[in-house]
This record gives C-alpha cells, sequence and structure tokens, in this order.
C-alpha cells in the first residue's frame, strides 16, 4: 500500500512539469491554432537562464546580502518573465510571419527553432554538451509520514504548480486582457473587429505559456539536480502529448493529460518488470492510442470537419 | 543547315553542363572558407541571373528540352567521371555518397510530404529500421548484403504499414505527434535492447562484394587507383537513379495523380471515388522501402551503426530537404538533399555552429522561398 502512494506521489510530481508544459501548448494552440513545437525548449531555456542568474548572483554575493527565500523566488520570477519575453520574440520572428501560411510551414520552423535554441544554449555555456549541474534551489530535506517518503521539494513542486495554474486561470477568468485570449481563441477575425488587438494578445498568451514552462524547466532542473540542453525535445513531446490527450486547446484538459501521462510513466517504470528504460515508450503508446480512439482529447470538443 | 544548327546547339549544350560540373568540382575541391564563400556567392548571383533574365532561362529550359537523351547521356558520363576528378580526396566522395543515400531519403519522403502532404517525422526510424535489419543478419547470419537489402527493405515497408494505420486515423499536427512518437519510440527501442547492442550500436559489418571484388577494396581502372568510395558512389548512383525512375514514373501515373489529389482535398478526392487510406498507406509503405534500403546502403558502407545515427534530427534533416528543394519536384527534391548534404560539411571549421547555422537557414528559407528552389510545377498534359 506505501509502495503505491509512493508512486502515485511520483506521478503527481512528473504530472505537475508536464501539465505546465501542456498548459503552453493549449494556450497557443488556442490562441494560434499553432503547435510551437519549440515550447519544450523554451522551457529548458527558462532552466539555464535561471543558471546564469544564479551564477551572477553567487559573483555578486546577492545570496548573502538578501536571505534566499527571497532571493530565490525573485531569481525564479525574473527568469520566467525573461523566458516569457523571449517566447514572445520568438513569435514574433519564427510564428508570425506564416499566419496565413500552409500548417506545414510553421510546424517545421518551430521544429528548427528548437534545433536552434538547443544549439544555442549548448554552445552558450562552458561544456555545454555535458549535463550541467542545477543548484539545489529547494529545500533538500525529507520526511517519513506512514511509511511514505516525502521530499520537500516535491511538495514544492506540487504548491507551485497548484499556485501558478490557479494564478493563470485568475488572469484568463477575471482580467480584461484574459478576456481578449479568450476570445481570439474562439474566433480570431470576428475577436478583431470587436477591436482587439491580435498581436498584443498573441504576445500576451505567448508571455504567460512561456514563463510558466519556464517554471517546468527550473522545477526539472532543481528537483534533479541536473540540466542537459537536449531535453527540450522530450519535453515539448511529453508536454504536447499531455495536451493532446487532455483535449489540445482545453487549459483543464492540459492538467488532466499531464496527470495521465506523469502516471502511465510511474506506473511503467514500478510495475512492469524492466520496464524502466521503457517508460517513454509506454508514454507514447498511450498517446498513439488516445489520437486514434479519440483524437479530440478527454476534455475537447468533437470537431467535425466541414466541407 | 538544321545539321549544322542541331550540332552547335549539341556543342553549347555540352558546354553548358561541362561548365556546370567542372563549378561543382571545384567548388568541393576548395578548402579554405575564404574561396568556399566566394563561391556559394557567386552560385546565389548565378541564380538570380537566371531568375530576372528570363530569356536566358527559357533558352536553356528549350535547350534541354530538345536534346533532352544527349543531355542526359552527358550529364551521367559527367556524373560517373566525379570519382577520377576526386581521386586524390576520398573524402569528397564520401560526401557526393551521403549526398546519394540523403537523395533517395527525401525522395522517399517526398511521396508524403510532397505528392500527399502528409507529415512523415519518422524517416529515421525506417531508415533506422533497415540499416539494423540487414547489418544484423549480416553479422549473426552472414546474409549477403544483395539478399539482405530485399529483408531489410521489407522490414521497413511492414514498419511503414504499422505507422501508416494509426496515422490514418490523425490529420496535421496529430499526425506529427503520432511520427515524431514512432520514431523516439524506434530510437529508445534501439538503445535498450541488448540484441541490437544497445548504445554501442552494431560493428564490423561486412561490405558487399561482386563477383569477388570487394567493396572495401580500391578499383584499379585503366591505370587509375580509385579510393574505397568510389566502390559506394557508382552503387549509390545506380540506386539513385533507380529511385529517380520509381518517383518519376509514379509521379506521371495514376497513382501520383492519386496523390495529388488527396492533397488538394481530401474529402473531395474521397467523393470521386479514391481509396484514401489505400493510397496513403501506400505512400507510407513506399517511403519506408527507401528508408530500408538507404540504411541497408548506409549500414555496410559506413561498417558501424548506432541508435545515434537514426536520431530525430535526421528526420528533420530529410523533411528540410523535400522543403528546401521543393515539395512534389523530383528534380528540387534532389537538388534540395545534395546542396543541404554538401553544404554543411564544407563548412566543418565551423563544426560546433553546424546544426545552429543549419536551424536558421531552415527558417530563413521558410520565409524568404516558402516553395522551395524549384517550385513545384503545373502538370502539363498534351
Amino acid at each position: 500500500m506505501t509502495m503505491i502512494i509512493q508512486q502515485l506521489i511520483n506521478a503527481l510530481l512528473l504530472g505537475c512539469t508536464y501539465t505546465l508544459i501542456a498548459v503552453g501548448f493549449s494556450l497557443f494552440f488556442g490562441a494560434l491554432n499553432v503547435v510551437h513545437f519549440s515550447h519544450g525548449d523554451i522551457c529548458i531555456l527558462g532552466a539555464f537562464v535561471t543558471l546564469i542568474f544564479y551564477a551572477l548572483g553567487k559573483l555578486l554575493g546577492i545570496f548573502v546580502i538578501i536571505p534566499q527565500f527571497i532571493s530565490i523566488p525573485v531569481m525564479i520570477i525574473l527568469a520566467m518573465v525573461v523566458t516569457g519575453l523571449l517566447g514572445v520574440f520568438f513569435e514574433r520572428v519564427v510564428i508570425k510571419p506564416f499566419r496565413y501560411a500552409p500548417l506545414l510551414m510553421v510546424l517545421v520552423a518551430t521544429v528548427a527553432l528548437g534545433i536552434v535554441i538547443r544549439e544555442a544554449v549548448r554552445l552558450s555555456f562552458p561544456h555545454g554538451s555535458n549535463p550541467q549541474i542545477f543548484p539545489r534551489i529547494l529545500p533538500q530535506k525529507s520526511f517519513q509520514w506512514g511509511g511514505v517518503l516525502i521530499r520537500v521539494d516535491g511538495l514544492m513542486i506540487f504548491g507551485i504548480t497548484l499556485f501558478l495554474i490557479f494564478m493563470m486561470f485568475l488572469f484568463i477568468k477575471r482580467t480584461k486582457t484574459g478576456a481578449a485570449i479568450r476570445a481570439i481563441s474562439q474566433d480570431g477575425e470576428a475577436a478583431m473587429m470587436m477591436g482587439i488587438n491580435m498581436d498584443v494578445t498573441v504576445a500576451a498568451t505567448f508571455l504567460i505559456g512561456s514563463a510558466l514552462g519556464a517554471v517546468a524547466g527550473i522545477l526539472i532542473g532543481a528537483y534533479n539536480n541536473i540540466i542537459r540542453f537536449d531535453m527540450g525535445l522530450m519535453g515539448g513531446v511529453k508536454g504536447f502529448s499531455a495536451a493532446v490527450v487532455g483535449g489540445l486547446g482545453n487549459v483543464y484538459g492540459a492538467i488532466i493529460g499531464g496527470l495521465i501521462l506523469g502516471l502511465v510513466e510511474t506506473l511503467a517504470a514500478a510495475f512492469i518488470p524492466g520496464g524502466t528504460p521503457y517508460t517513454d515508450v509506454f508514454a507514447f503508446l498511450v498517446v498513439i492510442f488516445f489520437l486514434v480512439f479519440r483524437p479530440s482529447g478527454i476534455m475537447g470538443e468533437k470537431v467535425y470537419e466541414k466541407v | 543547315m538544321t545539321q549544322g544548327k542541331n550540332i552547335g546547339k549539341a556543342i553549347l549544350l555540352i558546354a553548358v553542363e561541362l561548365i556546370f560540373l567542372t563549378l561543382f568540382a571545384a567548388f568541393m575541391l576548395t578548402d579554405q572558407i575564404g574561396k568556399t564563400i566566394a563561391f556559394i556567392i557567386f552560385f546565389i548571383f548565378l541564380g538570380i541571373l537566371f531568375k530576372k533574365w528570363e530569356g536566358l532561362s527559357e533558352n536553356t529550359a528549350k535547350l534541354f528540352k530538345e536534346m533532352k537523351i544527349l543531355a542526359l547521356v552527358v550529364f551521367i558520363l559527367m556524373v560517373l567521371a566525379l570519382p577520377f576528378v576526386f581521386q586524390k580526396s576520398p573524402y569528397l566522395i564520401h560526401i557526393c555518397v551521403m549526398a546519394g543515400l540523403y537523395a533517395i531519403l527525401a525522395l522517399g519522403l517526398n511521396f508524403q510530404l510532397g505528392s500527399t502532404n502528409v507529415v512523415n517525422f519518422a524517416t529515421a526510424a525506417s531508415y533506422g529500421i533497415g540499416a539494423y535489419t540487414s547489418a544484423l543478419l549480416a553479422v549473426h547470419f552472414h546474409v549477403p548484403f544483395w539478399i539482405g537489402i530485399f529483408i531489410s527493405g521489407s522490414a521497413a515497408s511492414l514498419f511503414g504499414l504499422l505507422l501508416g494505420i494509426p496515422c490514418m486515423k490523425t490529420k496535421d499536427y496529430y499526425l506529427s505527434l503520432v511520427t515524431i512518437a514512432f520514431g523516439l519510440i524506434i530510437y529508445i527501442l534501439l538503445i535498450n535492447f541488448s540484441w541490437t547492442g544497445g548504445p554501442n550500436g552494431v560493428p564490423n559489418i561486412p561490405p558487399p562484394s561482386i563477383l569477388g571484388h570487394s567493396f572495401r577494396e580500391p578499383i584499379n581502372l585503366f591505370g587509375f587507383n580509385l579510393p574505397f568510395q568510389s566502390n559506394y558512389f557508382y552503387l549509390i548512383f545506380i540506386f539513385v537513379v533507380g529511385a529517380l525512375l520509381v518517383a518519376y514514373r509514379l509521379h506521371h501515373s495514376r497513382v501520383g495523380l492519386t496523390w495529388n489529389a488527396i492533397r488538394e482535398d481530401e474529402i473531395a478526392a474521397r467523393c470521386q471515388g479514391i481509396d484514401v487510406t489505400w493510397y496513403k498507406i501506400l505512400a507510407f509503405c513506399i517511403d519506408a522501402f527507401f528508408g530500408g534500403v538507404t540504411g541497408t546502403v548506409y549500414a555496410h558502407y559506413i561498417g558501424f551503426i548506432s541508435p545515434e545515427n537514426f536520431a530525430f534530427i535526421v528526420s528533420v534533416v530529410v523533411v528540410t530537404m523535400v522543403i528546401l528543394g521543393g515539395m512534389d519536384n523530383v528534380f528540387g527534391v534532389i537538388i534540395g538533399a545534395v546542396l543541404l548534404t554538401i553544404l554543411p560539411e564544407k563548412f566543418r571549421a565551423f563544426e560546433d555552429f553546424r546544426l545552429l547555422i543549419y536551424g536558421v537557414i531552415v527558417v530563413a528559407m521558410l520565409m524568404f522561398r516558402p516553395q522551395g528552389i524549384f517550385p513545384q510545377k503545373l502538370r502539363v498534359y498534351k
């Protein structure tokens, strides 16, 4: 029993990071009907931005002057902002020119952008091809609770994800920009006719999505204490898979999809003998299964083809 | 009178081809980065000249159309002579072989991406399955290359079928996700299975041999001593010609037309009584077969394969070749494959920046010339 609970906790943590990535995919798809294949790389870029800030902060002695429980959250927020702005920048440069082009163009362009980001990260860090040690920015404690080992940083990952997702919902439901995002995801042209500034709204969407993705990258790094330049490829495909399983374009679906994917992977590793190296295979098989039998995802609306 | 005119035209044509191939050979032989860049600027300038000055491009096209057979024969002879030109530098022949391999992969993908508008990011998977099948057969069961190539082609086709079935239910982004997932699954399996050698791959794959002449020995011909890579150069040349013929015939057949119909409007095609599923699956299988055959040649040529050779990036590269060269344009696809194989090799000095530059070029190309170097041509019926 404790083992099952332990595995469920692991699944939840994995699901949290997938959720944060998947929400970005769903937001972008909702706003522009594009799949941003380099989103995973932007998430990992967020972790590397944090790495730079951390090194800078250490150099300037900021972590000594200002207590860590203030300076580290500030650092994470800064990294979120920077990554968010980078996400907006990439949308302007790589996705916007293809707004009215065939879908294949934006697909290949974003895949190529992923290569550019990955390589830029690899080249700009010393020994960039090797895994980089990520600072232990979350408390490294753990406690036993009824035979279940709980890591404090895991608990914090859960808390941070919950908080951010909640904030994002508030933003989308309660603010004017949020209403604009919902409007363009329903019908871009009609929204523009109502006086909504498309470019600004799209930029807001990419700012939010990329910032949330950056947190996913940071949490992955902080939990495993290691980060590698090419983690973004797998992270992106997983995040996209999670969004698809939940229903692409539906933000609630992204959460469910992320949790399902995390559950599948953890269960495959735990209960299938010799399954650990093959967790990704099981995850992808589940995704393909969903795509074949329920392509609109769990929460997605059924799409009818118009002739 | 006409006789004399014809001879004059023939000489002109041969001269044009000779100049073209000399330029190509000279470009390949330069090893200084400055000269390489000068050459590239010159080529771009030539391209712009041909585009702006319509009389020139029209007349050249007319010349080639009038003397199709002569142009082809001369071109083939010149390509066959390339190993003699490059005999001092086996590395250049190696690049040519790789260009040929990628050309076949791109031609295969063109059936899907270009003709049918079905995205496929799993080329590397069929390529890898082909390579591993024949390599394992050759290493463990001593199956000769010439038999292995058919087995691996069939195995890859089977994979194509397997991939095609779930793909029938999906479209656009979802389809690309299925193919990416399939490609990653194959990659992960290759790394983790013990019988494929895991991350270490398969070493010591024997080279093919023909009439007792092993392909790893140099060719001695007319007093010339050609490096062993030339064997593969001629082999891959035959394969490329074969693939070209298949692609060309398919494009001009009912099948090609059907694929185009599906690309333009799937529902309309279905209403015309086209079995969309069958033709899409066919495209998957043919592409996979091409991939399998290419993989076999690669495995036996290099003699060592590992999962890294069949990673996701290979699929992206092949997709890019098709888009860059020009979708559904057989000639353009080959040019795209050759360009994207040779250019990165020419910039070996910036080895580390290769992929970065590559990504930037792809994005720039998509922005400024999305139809590719050679846009898809309208079908002409006479």
